[in-house]
């Protein structure tokens, strides 16, 4: 049997993969209809309700490796190049057969994405899209804003149970989401001892392997148990700022250098804060996506700074590194603010390339003795 | 290359606009409270309190037209902001951080007390937020919000039917935040905002954008077009900035009749008229000489911008309710201009007005819809050709651009 680890690693390597089909209904439910597929795009999916309305759902996520051409024409090429690579994978077919993609407002290219897809199956039905559908989930820090949030959610959960034709177990699935979040923190937890016992690149699987969240929480279990076994890593350490990573190649690239990611401050890491959603339903979802963050898209660069200097002492990074993807900007806003709030050596990487990390900036400022 | 400008009532406007930015300097420095403004923000409740107020984009298209962009752009980078982002609003930005102030054109623009913004894309609230750091500037955010299904035609349906045209999520929350930000506004000016003021203020906006409706249908059914963008967008955009008051409305009707004048008497940007031409994207303020280049050579003249367009179609709101109608004008504003559906039919719309024939498409590096414009435009038959530069750094602005522009007029639009 595998360890946790590897089994996390495993299925990290193969999410967002074409799904084998669904199996039917139990049934207590539609007996013969086929379970939806839903493959979401954004920080700000409420994933409970998805959990909630059971069905089967993924994080959708690029690929630097496979090319751009469709959502380079679709998007333009002033989109991340990360959403211009999910559309360019939607319209290969590359995540299967989906029956619904929900995309949240987290930032401006989920955005454009959206309507990109919407306007595609409107104009172009021959690229055989599936139904999209927006969470506008916003984030002032204002009771308007919340009250306009909750009747987002409460219309998302609507429409969720017209697709499945049923009630959502929504306390279920919040259990369940909060669970994960409990024992994601007690993981973080490794990468933050001296040394670490997690390497950034493991972190990003073990934070978002792709599963349903009963294995998932299933795995993380078991990598507790087994946390006495993992290896040390002693590199220099770095906490990762910035763009979002859905993929492993920046991590990988840093990491090859000699130091390790202690901690980051990204949708596909751990951002978020640890608190539960907890009781209290709709109204209790929706103000725990209103707080969430701060994402360098939806957070102003004083919050980004206070985050930051928070951030890196509780994970005892020596360097911070703020990475901003070409075309994906408001990371190098933040910078300034980061960098006066931080007692540590920070580094800026700007305009880089989807996929991509050039290191010469790094390399100059603070050489890492391999 | 120089644009030339004829029109009295553009002549006019530019007056004015000296006038009036004196005379704010002067309040300002009489200890009136300063606000700056987003374009995309409703101004009418500043103009309803007296508030005196500059918009963002106007500035930094003043600025580019003095070629002064790339030193804000290098404030912003000597503080350590990028300066390849945003430059439509880093480039005002960079008037905060400018050691001399009052070197900026016009005299310089005040420091503002109040800045609104809204939250569209991912960097304009940093930018106004950063800016709300400088002492006694307070930043104002509006959100901006988005909606899953909306109606194709909101050109017809905005006048009367903008509930219907924008739905109801996005009109709470924004006339909620407007409901507040009267109160702030009274709270940290001492302004009263009055009733019977702001709806003089509506009614006033609604009559000035009708004659830019009337302005926008004369030159679109007149062969060959009375004038060109050079000459309407200053007619119709520094009106624009003063909407609410009776100088904007009647300004605006005496720029109709100038025009009416023009068409009786047969007055013609370009008597050789060979094409007439559309111009998609924000106006080229460091190069407004562009719009005219290729008139003498190839009788192409730019009969079309978004500004008197959307002039016409985009503000108008009739309604009970002001505030609500307020909203309304601004809630999906940018969805109008940048959005598909909204956006690529309503500019096939104006080319079948306006009898288009060939289309010249700014993209900028911030995320646009680009390619659903031109596809829309071209499958309604007309052919489109994109450049690629930012509005207010020249510095993106290749210098092939017109070649390539000349080429395509020769090989594609004459053809």
């Amino acid at each position: 049997m595998p360890t946790a680890l590897a089994a996390l690693e495993e299925a990290y390597a193969r999410r967002a993969a074409p799904r084998p089909p669904a199996s039917p209904a139990s049934s207590e439910g539609l007996a013969g209809t086929r379970t939806p597929v839903v493959g979401y795009v954004g920080a700000d999916m409420p994933v409970e309700l998805l959990t909630a309305a059971g069905v089967s759902a993924f994080r959708l996520t690029g690929d630097p490796e496979s090319g751009s051409a469709l959502g380079d024409r679709y998007l333009g090429r002033g989109v991340d190049p990360m959403a211009r690579s999910v559309l360019t994978r939607l319209l290969d077919g590359a995540f299967g057969d989906l029956d619904h993609v929900v995309v949240s407002h987290d930032c401006e290219a989920s955005l454009r994405l959206f309507y990109a897809l919407r306007e595609l199956r409107r104009v172009e039905p021959g690229t055989r899209l599936p139904e999209v559908y927006l969470v506008d989930i916003l984030h002032l820090p204002h009771r308007t804003t919340a009250r306009y949030n909750r009747r987002r959610i409460g219309e998302f959960a609507a429409r969720l149970e017209a697709w499945t034709g049923r009630p959502l177990d929504l306390a279920g699935a919040v259990a369940a989401h909060d669970e994960r979040r409990r024992l994601l923190a007690a993981v973080a937890e490794l990468r933050r001892a001296v040394p670490a016992r997690l390497t950034g690149r493991q972190f990003l699987a073990v934070a978002d392997p792709g599963l349903p969240v009963d294995e998932h929480i299933a795995l993380l279990e078991r990598l507790l148990a087994e946390a006495g076994r993992l290896e040390e890593h002693t590199g220099r350490r770095v906490f990762l700022s910035g763009s979002d990573h859905d993929t492993p190649h920046v991590y990988e690239a840093v990491e090859s250098e000699g130091y390790v990611i202690v901690g980051e401050d990204h949708s596909f890491g751990g951002p978020q804060p640890d608190r539960p959603v907890g009781a209290g339903g709709l109204d209790a979802l929706a103000e725990h996506y209103h707080h969430s963050g701060p994402t360098a898209h939806r957070a102003t660069a004083g919050e980004r700074a206070a985050h930051a200097a928070r951030a890196v002492r509780q994970c005892r990074a020596e360097v911070f590194v703020a990475y901003s993807r070409i075309a994906d900007e408001a990371p190098a806003w933040d910078f300034p603010a980061q960098r006066a709030a931080l007692d540590v050596p920070a580094v800026l990487l700007e305009r880089q390339e989807y996929g991509r990390a050039d290191l010469t900036a790094l390399r100059k400022e603070h050489p890492c003795a391999v | 290359m120089r644009s030339v400008k004829s029109l009295a009532t553009a002549a006019e406007a530019g007056r004015h606009q000296r006038e009036w930015f004196a005379d704010l300097r002067r309040r300002v420095a009489d200890g009136e409270p300063f606000a700056l403004l987003n374009a995309d923000v409703p101004h009418e409740i500043f103009r309803t309190m007296d508030i005196p107020y500059a918009v963002s984009q106007w500035w930094a298209s003043l600025v580019a037209a003095k070629q002064r962009s790339g030193h804000y752009l290098e404030l912003v980078r000597q503080r350590g902001y990028p300066d390849y982002s945003e430059q439509y609003n880093a480039v005002t930005l960079g008037s905060a951080f400018d050691p001399e102030p009052e070197a900026g054109p016009w005299g310089g623009l005040p420091k503002p007390d109040i800045i609104v913004g809204d939250a569209t894309g991912d960097v304009t609230r940093k930018v106004f937020d950063i800016w709300g750091h400088e002492p006694g500037v307070t930043f104002y955010p509006l959100e901006s919000a988005a909606e899953n299904e909306v109606p194709v035609n909101w050109w017809e349906l905005m006048p009367h039917r903008w509930e219907q045209a924008v739905g109801p999520a996005r009109l709470d929350l924004l006339t909620a935040e407007l409901e507040n930000l009267v109160r702030f506004l009274e709270t940290t000016t001492g302004r009263r905002f009055s009733e019977s003021r702001f709806r003089e203020v509506m009614a006033l906006v609604n009559e000035q954008e009708e004659w830019n409706r009337k302005t926008r249908d004369l030159i679109a059914r007149t062969r060959p077009a009375p004038l060109g963008v050079v000459d309407s967008i200053p007619s119709v955009m520094l009106p624009q900035w003063h909407r609410g008051t009776e100088w904007a409305r009647d300004i605006a009707k005496r720029f109709y009749e100038e025009v009416r004048e023009r068409v009786d008497t047969g007055q013609a940007a370009c008597p050789d008229e060979r094409a007439r031409l559309m111009w998609i994207g924000r106006g080229l303020w460091y190069d407004m000489g562009f719009y005219q280049r290729f008139q003498d050579e190839y009788g192409a003249v730019f009969v079309w911008s978004m500004y008197l367009a959307i002039a016409a179609d985009g503000y108008i709101r009739y309604g009970d309710d002001p505030m609500r109608a307020l909203a309304a004008r601004f809630a999906a504003f940018t969805d109008q201009l940048y959005t598909p559906p909204w956006s690529s039919e309503w500019y096939v719309k104006e080319a079948r007005l306006h009898g288009i024939d060939g289309v010249v498409h700014l993209v900028s590096d911030d995320p646009r819809g680009s390619y659903f414009t031109a596809r829309a435009l071209e499958a309604a038959g007309f052919p489109v050709i994109e450049i690629h530069a930012d509005n207010v750094d020249a510095r993106t602005f290749g210098d092939e651009v017109v070649e390539r522009v000349g080429r395509w007029l020769e090989n594609v639009v004459l053809a």
